[in-house]
């Protein structure tokens, strides 16, 4: 099915301009790669936040943003017999859109706002294909029809505003196919989309890529997703090729040790492991992960119930006509026991209520129905004065290690202040020692303590605010999507260290998420949630040897088959 | 939409009565007794007791916020104190002078505004536009005294290329003659500060994904710039333009003073140098209701440019 | 990217100022606004233009480099100073009207009295100064008669040297502006964080008393407040300034309230128990704390520009007092008269600290926020 090189990349750089007044801070984000991609297939390219992958995908179409970024010479970008980076930009002009399209991470923002979807469809068509106003309208609706978008006529009519977040995908994918492009450069199109979404986006691209023979370039940081969808696979890391090959072999046979890391680092579902593989296993090579020893997982009933939630609910009021108001229910009727030590995972799309169940349980948002019973007290009932004690035994680590730690702070104040504000601690000299401990206890030098957030990557970071709730010694710990935004290898190593934690002291997690492998691997019970109730509540192997709600059978099978394609072929 | 009218108005009356409140305060409590100022020369005490009689300040304060108000409901303010006029008529024949500079300087300079505007964000990070940035500020630091006292001096008392001052009775010869020296002015004083902040809009845009989307389209970038971007920078642009249109009633003031222009702004000047309490009072209540109709206004054309905007 | 370094650890301020650092433009212009500032604190102490109000030249004595005039050429040579002493506004059909009627208030004392305490204070000198003042008075009358012919920058119809007043006048319209912008600021930024971070009727409440500043256009309430207020001096017309102005500061600063309270680092404070105040002040002050900053050295700018304007109309400083206000509005007449030099020096001082401080002020916006292109 394969033959000809469809677009060739030879040597490709590319480096950013960071201090516009220092040309010795130029950082190169792409350092001299070279791949192809065949005629009528889809490559997929893989790594990490920070490997150069999207830099590379918008150079092919000459999009890097001009002011700081520049393709240094001696790059080749090749198609059809000429080098893109020669071209005019009149010339560019003219493939773009036409015989080279593209789509992005956020559809939302990737529409322009103010024109309807049919608008924008047309315009590609009126320009490249020139079709008069009325033919062009004819097509948008065969083009929406053919992406799976119901009620095309309506609907070319709307709004993106108007859109659910699949189909403005869709859109985008309406827009990009329109003119029988022979390349199609997606840039991690479904990583801002629900699981159950992600799986109709990429069943889509995967039809339309066969029914049009065009090539698609897949670009992902989720090894699961490639398996999906690729026939080759290119993986990066720091601006750079590690491995290039058929997706079979890559999978089967990974011979570089960061691809091998990569693919064993997620949980994987059908076992678990006492501890996760994480990079440094494989980068030393005299160091093999011990894998095999199981981790028991589940609730026997007759543990101490720390905290007792009962019939929880949390209405948003909105306004609405003269002097009307609309209830919007985020959480409905929640009810659940948390055993002693023990973790309960909740997992749901978005919207589904689950981060909100957090946020009440900490009394971040005031909860509007129902009781949470923490020793016989109910802790959404009383006084804030009466509730502070019980605060410093709740705590919670919020998903974006950017914005949960105080920029202005060093980490020295950012873990010193829990400390002072409940009176832990003697003197200045003996929190300063339990702060080193934490420290130390979480993996992070002690020069940490001076420096500022700033200065940390992001699994450090959640490392910090880990250390913040530890300083209060709480007993149950609540993981709002904490590592849903971090690289998978460094999931791995943060997933590890809340699970020493739980082991060394005790403590109960109650632990949100939409990654269904990571609260398979993190969860003796698991609350399945779809738009604000309980679905489905039972031990967390249960749920994934059999599933009961139809919902909770969906998700499952919306997770990419790819997992057991890596288990299947590195057994 | 009616209801979303209709609230909107309801919700005006607290903030007018804090305007009236504030008005009021203003003149008939920090201002203490207008009687001496309207007593002149001839303050014997019988005769600022009589006048104190007549304004009614010799009643409570209550008694006389409930005159104010009456006042303000029935448009009824009385007559100046300076010259007897009606502060009605006052108003009346004021605004027409004051809007043959207003509005063709508004048209002008918005769109003058928005075309330089275009340009400079599509010269972005230029020399170009560094220097028509440096000299806008340059522009702006200038005081509009300085550019009407020279214009009018050099252009006008010199060249002789316009009036020095003056106003007429026909519309055709007061806009075609005595304004364009007026507007000429305003125009320069007020085209800096707009391009520097519509360019500001601009650049946000510019930022934006669906630039990017535009780009990966194939489309030219003019096409960007005058379909996608501009339609969605007017957005700020219309709030900007809406918000300010009365405050620069009375923001033309030293323009319509320095060429005798009959207008609400010169009033207000005179009202204030002689003291013309009434006159300040009536056209501080209804240039604020006004504000707060043009919000009201803005509001509604907001719908009309952004889909998304819900009325409710 | 971010592996942390071996060697701590500048804050974000000394990022800041790093940027700002190797910007030229900004540090010219804060060169420019240090200049200027150092003279004022020069001249507020008197060390410098001390005597500015000393007549020293021929009446519109030319800048030295035009030579001198003739007597017809002056012409209004023969107006003699004291006449004009106390022009409070001459076409004020009233104005005869109001002198007395402040006369007989006996306010009327305090504004023609020559002004001793200029900005409120007591000034501890005060007697010193005015014995000073009146010996030099005495030596002014002495030498009256040998005015120069000519001066740097020319003299103004009393012979009052150009540069000199100008000075004086930087002074009064810069510490108007300054003090205006800082009142303007504090009011500004305590109100947005009360209703930024309390919401519900907090917020409800400013928003009115806010709505209700910005219903009435900002001139038209300054002029409404410098009618009702008879009383002229630098605090009339900062507090005029600084209790309308400060609602600019209170939008923005309430919104940025609002979207931090929202962030994660925010909740996590509340997570470990901060109280209301400590996550207002300690935790998100210090993350907003540029848009004050960068809001006052706007507002300075603007509020210059309005005393100007104020007391070009004969509302702002009082008679007796240089500022570039009156200093325009004199000039407006010299000009008719071909005596430009006056109307050249105010302006032009104007227009470079002005200048400056808007360069700079745009800097400091982009330094301390590098998103902002």
């Amino acid at each position: 099915m394969e033959n000809n090189t469809l677009l060739g990349v030879r040597d490709l750089r590319v480096s950013f301009r960071l201090d516009k007044h220092d040309k010795h801070a130029d950082f190169e984000a792409v350092k001299g790669i070279s791949f192809d991609i065949p005629e009528n297939s889809t490559v997929a390219l893989v790594g990490e936040s920070g490997s150069g992958k999207s830099v590379t995908s918008l150079s092919i179409l000459g999009l890097l943003p001009p002011e700081n970024a520049s393709v240094l010479p001696g790059s080749q970008i090749l198609y059809g017999g000429r080098n893109l980076l020669d071209l005019s930009s009149g010339e560019m002009r003219e493939l773009r859109g036409k015989e080279i399209s593209m789509i992005f991470q956020e559809p939302m923002s990737s529409l322009n706002p103010v024109f309807t979807v049919g608008y924008q469809i047309a315009e590609v068509l009126r320009l490249h294909l020139g079709l008069a106003p009325k033919q062009a309208q004819a097509r948008v609706l065969e083009l929406l029809n053919e992406v799976g978008i119901p009620d095309p006529a309506a609907k070319s009519a709307a709004y993106p505003f108007q859109l659910s977040g699949g189909q403005q995908q869709r859109v985008m994918i309406a827009m990009a196919i329109a003119c029988n492009p022979k390349l199609l450069i997606a840039d991690e199109p479904t990583t801002a989309l629900d699981v159950t979404i992600q799986k109709q986006i990429l069943e889509l691209m995967a039809a339309l890529q066969d029914k049009h023979r065009m090539s698609v370039l897949f670009i992902t940081h989720d090894l699961a997703v490639v398996g999906e969808i690729a026939d080759h696979v290119v993986v990066m890391r720091d601006g750079e090729i590690r491995e290039k090959g058929s997706t079979d072999e890559v999978f089967r046979n990974p011979r570089d040790v960061y691809t091998r890391a990569l693919l064993r680092c997620r949980p994987p579902l059908e076992k678990r492991p006492r501890r996760l593989a994480v990079i440094e296993d494989f980068m030393d090579p005299g160091k093999l992960p011990e894998e095999a020893q199981e981790r028991a997982r589940g609730v026997s009933g007759d543990e101490p119930i720390i905290l007792d939630v009962r019939n929880l609910g949390k209405s948003f009021f909105s306004r609405e006509g003269l002097f009307g108001s609309r209830e919007f229910k985020a959480v409905q009727g929640v009810s659940f026991k948390l055993p002693r030590g023990k973790t309960l995972g909740v997992v749901g799309e978005s919207g589904s209520g689950k981060t909100t169940v957090g946020l009440t349980l900490m009394r971040l948002h005031e909860a509007t129905a129902g009781e949470a019973l923490f020793e016989g007290h109910d802790i959404l009932a009383m006084p804030k004065a009466e509730f502070k004690p019980y605060k410093r035994r709740i705590q919670i680590i919020f998903q974006n290690p950017y914005a949960s730690l105080n920029p202005r702070f060093t980490v020295g104040q950012i873990l010193s202040e829990p400390l002072l504000i409940h009176g832990i601690g003697g003197s200045d000299a003996e929190r300063t020692r339990m702060v080193h401990e934490l420290l130390a206890r979480v993996g992070l030098p002690a020069a940490s303590y001076h420096k500022y957030p700033h200065e940390f990557s992001g699994g450090q970071r959640q490392r910090i605010a880990i250390a913040r709730c530890l300083t209060m010694k709480p007993d149950i710990l609540i993981c709002d999507e904490s590592v849903s935004a971090l690289d998978v290898s460094v999931q791995a190593q943060v997933l590890n260290l809340l699970q020493d934690l739980q082991d060394e002291f005790g403590l109960s997690y109650i632990f949100i998420s939409h990654d269904l492998a990571v609260v398979k691997y993190m969860s003796d019970q698991v609350m399945v949630m779809h738009e604000g109730e309980v679905v489905e509540f039972a031990d967390s192997d249960d749920i994934y040897l059999r599933p009961q709600h139809p919902y909770t059978q969906k998700l499952l099978s919306a997770i990419p088959k790819a997992d057991d394609r890596i288990r299947r072929v590195t057994a | 939409m009616t209801a979303y009218i209709l609230r909107r108005l309801w919700q005006m009356l607290p903030t007018m009565l804090g305007v009236v409140v504030l008005v009021f305060l203003l003149f008939n409590w920090v201002g203490g007794d207008p009687a001496y100022i309207l007593a002149g020369k001839m303050s014997n005490p019988e005769q600022i007791a009589n006048i104190r009689k007549q304004l009614g300040i010799d009643e409570s304060y209550w008694v006389q916020m409930w005159i104010f108000i009456k006042q303000i409901v029935t448009a009824d303010f009385g007559a100046s104190w300076s010259t007897g006029e009606t502060i009605s008529n006052v108003l009346t024949t004021r605004l027409g002078p004051s809007l043959t500079v207003l509005i063709p300087l508004t048209i002008l300079e918005t769109l003058l505004a928005i075309g330089l505007a275009l340009g400079v964000a599509y010269v972005r990070g230029s020399l170009t536009d560094r220097m028509v940035m440096i000299a806008c500020t340059v522009g702006m630091s200038i005081s509009i005294l300085v550019y009407i006292i020279v214009f009018q001096y050099w252009l006008a008392y010199k060249l002789g290329l316009f009036p020095v001052q003056g106003w007429g009775d026909s519309f055709a010869e007061n806009l075609f003659h005595y304004a364009l020296l007026p507007i000429l002015i305003a125009l320069a004083v007020g085209i800096a500060p707009s391009l520097r902040l519509f360019r500001t809009f601009f650049l946000d845009e510019i930022n934006q994904d669906y630039v990017r989307t535009g780009r990966a389209k194939g489309l030219s970038e003019p096409r960007i710039l005058w379909v996608h971007v501009l339609r969605n920078a007017a957005i700020p642009i219309v709030t900007h333009v809406m918000a300010n249109l009365p405050s620069l009633l009375i923001g033309a003031f030293l323009i319509e003073r320095f060429f005798s222009i009959p207008g609400i702004g010169r009033e207000v000047i005179l009202a204030v140098e002689r003291s013309d309490f009434p006159v300040i009072k009536a056209i501080t209540v209804y240039v604020a209701a006004a504000t707060m109709l043009f919000n009201l206004l803005a509001d509604l054309m907001y719908k009309a440019i952004d889909p998304r905007v819900q009325l409710k | 990217m971010n592996s942390p370094m071996e060697t701590t650890s500048p804050g974000l301020w000394a990022l800041a100022w790093r940027r700002l650092r190797t910007d030229r433009i900004a540090m010219v212009a804060l060169a420019v606004v240090a200049l200027f500032l150092l003279t004022l604190l020069l001249s507020a102490t008197g060390i410098v233009a001390r005597n500015w109000d000393a007549e020293i030249g021929v009446n519109y004595a030319p800048p030295t480099f035009m030579g001198a005039q003739s007597a017809e050429e002056r012409g209004v040579q023969g107006m003699h100073a004291a006449e004009e002493a106390v022009p409070d506004n001459p076409r004020d059909p009233l104005a005869d009207v109001i002198r007395k009627l402040r006369a007989e208030r006996g306010a009327g004392a305090a504004t023609d009295a020559a002004p001793v305490e200029y900005y409120g204070v007591v000034d501890p000198l005060a007697r010193e100064i005015a014995e000073i003042r009146a010996e030099l008075a005495k030596g002014s009358a002495a030498t009256a008669v040998e005015r120069r012919a000519t001066l740097p920058l020319g003299a103004d119809k009393w012979g009052h040297d150009i540069i000199q007043k100008t000075i004086k006048g930087s002074e009064t319209s810069i510490v108007v502006g300054l003090t205006a912008a800082l009142l303007a600021t504090l009011l500004g930024t305590l109100f947005g964080a009360l209703a930024g971070y309390y919401g519900k009727w907090v917020d409800d409440f400013f928003n009115w008393f806010y709505s209700v500043f910005t219903s009435v256009p900002y001139l038209l309430l300054i002029l409404a407040v410098a009618a009702v207020l008879q009383q002229k001096g630098v605090l009339t017309i900062v507090l005029i300034l600084g209790l309308t102005g400060w609602t600019g500061v209170f939008r923005l600063i309430r919104a940025e309230y609002i979207k931090h309270k929202g962030r994660e680092y925010v909740m996590a404070a509340d997570a470990i128990g901060a109280s209301d105040l400590r996550k207002m002040f300690i935790h998100i002050f210090p993350n907003i704390s540029h848009v004050p900053l960068v809001q006052m050295s706007i507002l300075t700018v603007a509020f210059i520009k309005s005393e100007v304007i104020l007391s070009f109309l004969g509302f702002g400083v009082p008679v007796g007092m240089a500022s570039w206000g009156s200093m325009l509005n004199e000039a407006q007449n010299e000009l008719i008269l071909g005596k430009w030099w006056q109307l050249a020096a105010a302006s032009a001082a104007m227009a470079v600290l002005v200048t400056a401080f808007s360069l700079f002020t745009d800097a400091l916006r982009d330094a301390l926020d590098p998103k902002l292109k």
